[in-house]
């Protein structure tokens, strides 16, 4: 199949509120977790991923560069109200919150960093589960300090989806395990594991 | 629940607040993006421990010494001096040329916040020897953090990032000279705010009140929705002379902006524009 074949005959990706939300968050050993699970990711035009992953401030290294998508997915750190398609991964740009609008799009704030950490999951999470997003998953990885574990709670209330890395499984285990001593998501997982669950929860 | 979970904020509690805002106070918080207001409405919410959204508007309906406190709190005032360095250093090399020929330098910061960004432009301005053209209006909504940025010092905590910011701007420069040390304290140079005019100004409700050859206004449209930053970009589009610049967030979009047609970009990475000549 040539390349312009199949962009004609692929279904044009979903917009808004249409949009599947995987979110997915993590801090300090959940990179390449994720690198290697986005590596292989089969594209569905009806989902898009953001990402929340905390790293040093004023880092050089784009996260948005350093991710292999395969075509044609495509990674992006969106600016301030970028309407959410479906075919892409937001990352959430450093020293900015990163929040999902229920007009369907996405905004950035400059409040405080909650947890020490600008963008922070908790944050990111809430807001989906304020907007009262229709479809939306959150998953949490490796880190070294308690963000996420709130918002995926809120997340789990309100009735999405969510799964947590197994903490022995975790380069370092203290945001898997402060979510888990908060509240039982629907699933836990090993790093070689997302895979099959994104697939799975894609059919739920 | 949890202690740390805010509260759930109900769409008749935030049209009530809305009414309260409008017809007590005359501010309109009906452009605001929702995510982030809901959030900061519930951090007040919790740190005045109050029992729910309800709460607070009646609150704020009995007690208007309140109203001070209150936008304070929600309102968010994060800046630094030298924020995004780049953008300074792409201001300084791109955009000051541009209009450092004209006989004033007319500068007006909307959000001026803590004041940070007022003294990163009358250190440009000095150093690039064109602060004694210079007139500058600082504006914001909040009265409080106003009053912060006349006093011109900070906590002791912010000098070492302050610090990394001004050297990437003026790496052959050391910040003592504009700003010294005391006991837990920043004092910047007094001298900074000579020809600065601090003024309570909402850019939502109150329009323009001048022409510019330069508006900075940063990381204040992203708390609005697309149709307020449509007109608020209007409003300080129209306030530009022609050629004049405009500096926005270098995360900010004029994407959903009619106005932006009247621009165009000095510098797109670092969201600097300048008003085209009317045809």
């Amino acid at each position: 199949m040539k390349w312009n074949e199949f962009t004609e005959s692929a279904p044009p990706p979903k917009q808004g509120r249409e949009v599947l939300l995987w979110i997915i968050g993590g801090s300090a050993g959940s990179f390449n977790p994720v690198r290697t699970f986005l590596q292989n990711l089969p594209y569905h035009p009806e989902v898009a991923l953001i990402l929340c992953l905390h790293r040093l401030r004023n880092s050089r290294l784009s996260i948005a560069d350093a991710l292999k998508l395969p075509f044609p997915w495509q990674a992006i750190e969106p600016d301030d109200k970028t309407t959410i398609v479906g075919g892409h991964v937001y990352i959430a740009p450093p020293d900015y919150h990163l929040l999902v609008e229920e007009e369907g799009y996405l905004s950035l704030s400059v409040e405080e960093p909650v947890h020490f950490s600008r963008p922070s999951i908790d944050v990111l999470m809430e807001s989906v589960a304020q907007a009262r997003w229709p479809r939306a998953a959150g998953m949490l990885l490796s880190g070294a300090n308690r963000d996420g574990a709130l918002g995926m709670y809120m997340m789990k209330q309100a009735g999405y989806f969510t799964a947590v890395q197994e903490p022995q499984d975790a380069e370092i285990p203290t945001m898997p395990e402060a979510a888990l001593a908060l509240f039982e998501p629907h699933r836990r997982f090993r790093s070689d594991q997302m895979m099959e669950l994104f697939l799975q929860a894609l059919s739920l | 629940m949890f202690p740390e979970v805010l509260p759930e904020i109900s769409d008749s509690d935030l049209e009530h607040f809305f009414q309260i805002m409008l017809s007590q106070y005359g501010m309109d918080f009906r452009g605001y993006a929702t995510s982030s207001l809901k959030r900061r409405l519930g951090t007040v919410i919790k740190r005045y421990g109050l029992t729910g959204m309800a709460v607070l508007n009646q609150r704020l309906v009995t007690n208007p010494d309140y109203i001070d406190y209150f936008i304070n709190e929600i309102t968010v005032s994060t800046t630094e001096l030298f924020r995004d360095p780049s953008a300074w250093i792409a201001l300084r090399s791109q955009g000051l040329p541009l209009v450092q020929h004209r006989p004033q330098l007319r500068i007006w910061h909307v959000g001026a916040s803590t004041g940070e960004e007022v003294l990163s432009m009358a250190i440009l301005l000095k150093e690039t020897g064109l602060y004694e053209k210079a007139e500058i209006f600082a504006t914001d909504i909040d009265r409080r953090s106003l009053e912060q940025a006349r006093r011109a010092v900070y906590p002791l905590r912010v000098y070492k990032g302050y610090e990394q910011n001004f050297i990437q701007v003026f790496p052959h420069l050391s910040l003592e000279k504009y700003a010294h040390v005391e006991v837990n304290q920043v004092f910047f140079d007094p001298s900074l705010l000579d020809r600065v005019r601090f003024l309570q100004h909402n850019i939502v409700t109150e329009g323009t009140f001048g022409e510019f050859e330069v508006i900075l206004c940063r990381n204040l449209l992203i708390y609005f929705t697309p149709a307020l930053q449509n007109q608020v970009v209007t409003r300080l589009v129209d306030s530009l002379t022609e050629g004049g610049l405009l500096m926005i967030g270098t995360k900010e979009s004029l994407f959903w902006c009619e106005s932006a047609r009247r621009l165009s970009p000095v510098n797109e990475v670092e969201r600097i524009y300048r008003k085209r000549s009317s045809p």
